[in-house]
């Protein structure tokens, strides 16, 4: 049987198994008859990935993960010289991170001899070590776990991973194909001033999701413009409150979640965050029109979205007291997990709206790409101060390549996949069911977001202070009713940005 | 003083109503740790009559992770495996408070029994080792540690929550044995009995509830410490505190999961407290009436 009809026969299986047409004995033989005891995890990936926060279990990974063998056969050979040595992660704790962690990192060790430790925590402490890590100069990390608004920041002390492809042909893994990861992430989480700093490694972007319940119970279509998407919201609100808001959200002052709603607002209507002559233009007439935008919409959540980050947010939904969001997508495959949420197979994923008008990256500062599907990527780098850089080199190849990824993308239930390939896997596409966990049914709409509504965050060393401080401190202190206008805020932000890029 | 038969009832019914005010929250961050997702964050909150299960128990203790298969947990045992990091709490615990107070211990009698110069500047030099926010010197830490090999140590963590608690245990155990009456010492002296055996067998002994006092502080402030075994620990181990943190993930807090962690880790504290509560009610009442 050709590799193509191996395939479509492993999906067919898949899908009968999954409707229940097929026990789990019988469907694991006919896997295994096909040599794609791979495929088996694919479709019972709904089984080990729990709850959608990247709980996996290794015992039923080992049962039935197997790796091409030209892969595994290159790893072998390639990683020779550096068995024993132990690459060092810091990382937040996400679905990719969570996959390799809990389930797959066994299998490099195996293949190469490389131990791999991974340190998981929340992003603000993933940024508070590594910071500490660069400062200091003394490689307690091999890679580094990048968000996109660290990339200029840490620019300076990474390896680029194209020209350690390029100039060590013994260590650069055949197929990689750099080629494979999705053109527009590359510009947007990984790239500073011509260096790439990274490979993308994950891609949390802002798609629309609503209750399909609720839309055919209210007449609604999925919002085509952010007009529509407000008067959604009302119409849900105003029919279904107060057991359930039009719309929810990620408010929580002070925190860096708020910025991130804040940029979608922004962008949507025509503003962004710095002009061409790198000063802060949120204060304008586009600012200003998002700003009323926001206030209008936030008419229709919850009150307590003001204490909310994505994990409030993401319950909200869960809980069944939200009809419609513009926000992370990795949060869909959590809402669909049977008994992790009240809306299981209700959720629906879509493209965002379509921005009111868009301001292009030259009438921009500091690479600012306006879109309204904000995203929060990440890249997986090689620290410049490492002890094992060839090992860790190795190490973020495999754990970015086609291969991996489809399986952290079965396994991690959430996570998008950085590479085109991942996207068309049989493997991905035999998951998008309703009602399971770790879903990929929302992918469609993540992808297409990716290549035509993205929006990136600006790239300068002073980013990861403004964004996780400065905006949303002001935002908080204005949504707490302590400025007399949005013009008053806005001007509050721009005096303090101004001044910290100008040093 | 007794009042009436209703003034008791009322009396009764204010301790039962601060006594539910307290356990509360503990009950209800336990039931948590026994619901499912669905209904962790359900509204009206669900306290009683939800589905109960061990599911996040299961997770928290490697159970569910093939034990039962009779499969190996893979290096790291997947995130949300959580014994090994109970047990270094554990460990660090029990160590550093140990350490402290057989340090502290002789520290105090010799401040609270003998004259030296500038006694007085070296207690508030003590005490000032405290006055520094933790933050402050975590950072440069950091790099002694590093230095020194101490970095994601056990040893590293050990010394570090010992000097944490140093000067609270100096100064506690300072004021338990001001308490105790020189003239006993003194006494013991005039029989001709040596400064160690004094110490060892007659004021020691006296001053046990207040070193059961400050062993509990000292094995809570241990136990519940996070900035510093966050800094000062990479992938070697991890203590409950920064453990649970991994449970806030980037879809979204574990919250089921981190509360049966954490009630788990109340066990070791209780038992702690337990061990030593004979002393401790002794000890922590101990110098509150002045002759």
């Amino acid at each position: 049987m050709n590799p193509v009809d191996r395939k479509l026969w492993l999906a067919s299986i898949t899908d009968r198994y999954v409707r229940g047409g097929m026990d789990r004995r019988t469907f694991l033989r006919s896997a295994a008859k096909l040599g794609l005891g791979v495929g088996a995890l694919g479709a019972m990936s709904h089984l080990s990935a729990r709850s959608g926060l990247g709980l996996i279990s290794p015992a039923a990974a080992q049962e039935n993960i197997q790796w091409p063998e030209d892969m595994s056969n290159w790893l072998k050979e390639a990683g020779k010289p550096f068995a024993g040595q132990t690459v060092r992660l810091a990382t937040e704790s996400t679905p990719p991170s969570n996959a390799i962690n809990s389930a797959l990192k066994g299998y490099f060790t195996e293949m190469t001899g490389i131990n791999v430790e991974i340190e998981t925590l929340p992003l603000e402490q993933v940024l508070q070590k590594l910071t500490l890590d660069v400062a200091s100069g003394l490689g307690t990390y091999d890679l580094y776990y990048l968000d996109q608004s660290w990339m200029a920041a840490f620019s300076g002390d990474v390896i680029d991973p194209r020209e350690k492809y390029e100039s060590d042909k013994n260590l650069a893994m055949p197929g990689y194909n750099i080629d494979d990861f999705l053109p527009a992430l590359v510009d947007g989480i990984s790239m500073y001033d011509g260096v790439m700093v990274g490979v993308p490694y994950d891609i949390p972007i802002f798609i629309q999701m609503y209750r399909r319940d609720l839309y055919e119970e209210l007449g609604l279509k999925p919002a085509e413009t952010m007009a529509q998407y407000l008067s959604n919201a009302q119409a849900i609100q105003q029919a279904k409150g107060p057991e359930i808001f039009g719309t929810t959200g990620q408010m929580k002052s002070g925190h860096y979640s708020l910025e991130c709603d804040w940029t979608c607002w922004l962008w949507s209507h025509g503003g962004s965050i710095f002009g061409p002559d790198k000063t802060f233009t949120g204060n304008d007439e586009a600012g200003l029109e998002a700003m009323n935008y926001w206030i209008e919409l936030k008419k229709n959540m919850p009150a307590a979205v003001d204490s909310w980050t994505w994990d409030g947010q993401g319950q909200s939904v869960a809980q069944g007291i939200a009809g419609q969001l513009i926000s992370w997508g990795e949060f869909f495959p959590s809402w669909d997990a049977p008994g992790g949420s009240n809306v299981v197979g209700l959720m629906e994923a879509t493209v965002p709206p379509k921005a009111n008008s868009l301001r292009t990256v030259e009438q921009t500062g500091f690479g600012e790409i306006p879109g309204v599907g904000h995203q929060g990527g990440s890249s997986l780098a090689v620290s410049k101060y490492a002890k094992s850089p060839d090992a860790a080199w190795l190490f973020a190849q495999w754990a970015t390549a086609p291969e991996t990824q489809v399986w952290i993308t079965v396994l991690g239930g959430g996570t998008g996949p950085t590479r085109q390939s991942a996207y068309d896997d049989p493997r991905v596409k035999a998951n998008a069911k309703p009602g399971i966990a770790g879903t990929t049914r929302h992918l469609d709409a993540v992808r297409e977001t990716i290549a035509n509504h993205m929006g990136s965050e600006p790239d300068l060393p002073e980013w990861a202070e403004i964004s996780n401080d400065t905006i949303p401190v002001e935002l908080g202190r204005f949504f707490a009713g302590e400025y007399d206008s949005p013009k008053a805020a806005m001007d509050a932000i721009k005096t303090k940005v101004d001044g910290i890029v100008a040093g | 003083m007794n009042g009436t038969a209703s003034q008791r009832m009322l009396r009764i019914l204010a301790a039962w109503f601060v006594v539910g005010l307290f356990a509360l929250p503990i009950y209800y961050w336990i039931t948590v740790a026994f619901k499912p997702n669905r209904d962790i964050f359900a509204l009206p909150p669900i306290f009683f009559d939800f589905d109960w299960n061990l599911s996040s128990f299961e997770e928290v203790f490697g159970i569910s992770f093939g034990f039962d298969k009779g499969l190996e947990v893979l290096p790291g045992g997947g995130n949300f495996y959580m014994l090994p990091n109970l047990w270094a709490s554990v460990v660090i615990a029990v160590l550093s408070t140990l350490l402290t107070v057989v340090v502290a211990t002789l520290a105090s009698y010799a401040l609270s029994r003998m004259r030296i110069p500038g006694q007085h500047h070296f207690v508030f030099f003590v005490l000032s080792t405290r006055m520094m926010p933790p933050v402050a010197i975590a950072i440069p830490m950091f790099f002694i540690y590093k230095s020194f090999g101490l970095l994601d140590t056990y040893t590293g963590i050990i010394l570090v929550h010992a000097l944490m608690n140093m000067p609270l245990a100096v100064l506690l155990l300072k004021s338990f044995f001001d308490d105790i009456p020189t003239e006993i010492d003194e006494a013991a002296l005039i029989d001709g009995a040596s400064r160690v055996l004094i110490f060892r067998k007659i004021v020691l002994p006296m001053a046990m509830g207040g070193i059961a006092a400050t062993a509990v502080l000292c094995f809570i402030f241990s136990w519940t410490e996070f900035l510093f075994v966050l800094t000062l620990t990479q992938t070697a181990f991890k203590t409950v505190p920064v453990a649970a943190s991994t449970f806030v993930t980037s879809t979204g807090t574990a919250w089921g999961n981190m509360a049966a962690l954490g009630t788990a880790a109340m066990i070791p504290a209780f038992v702690f407290i337990l061990l030593v509560q004979r002393n401790l009610v002794r000890g922590l009442t101990l110098g509150s009436l002045k002759q």
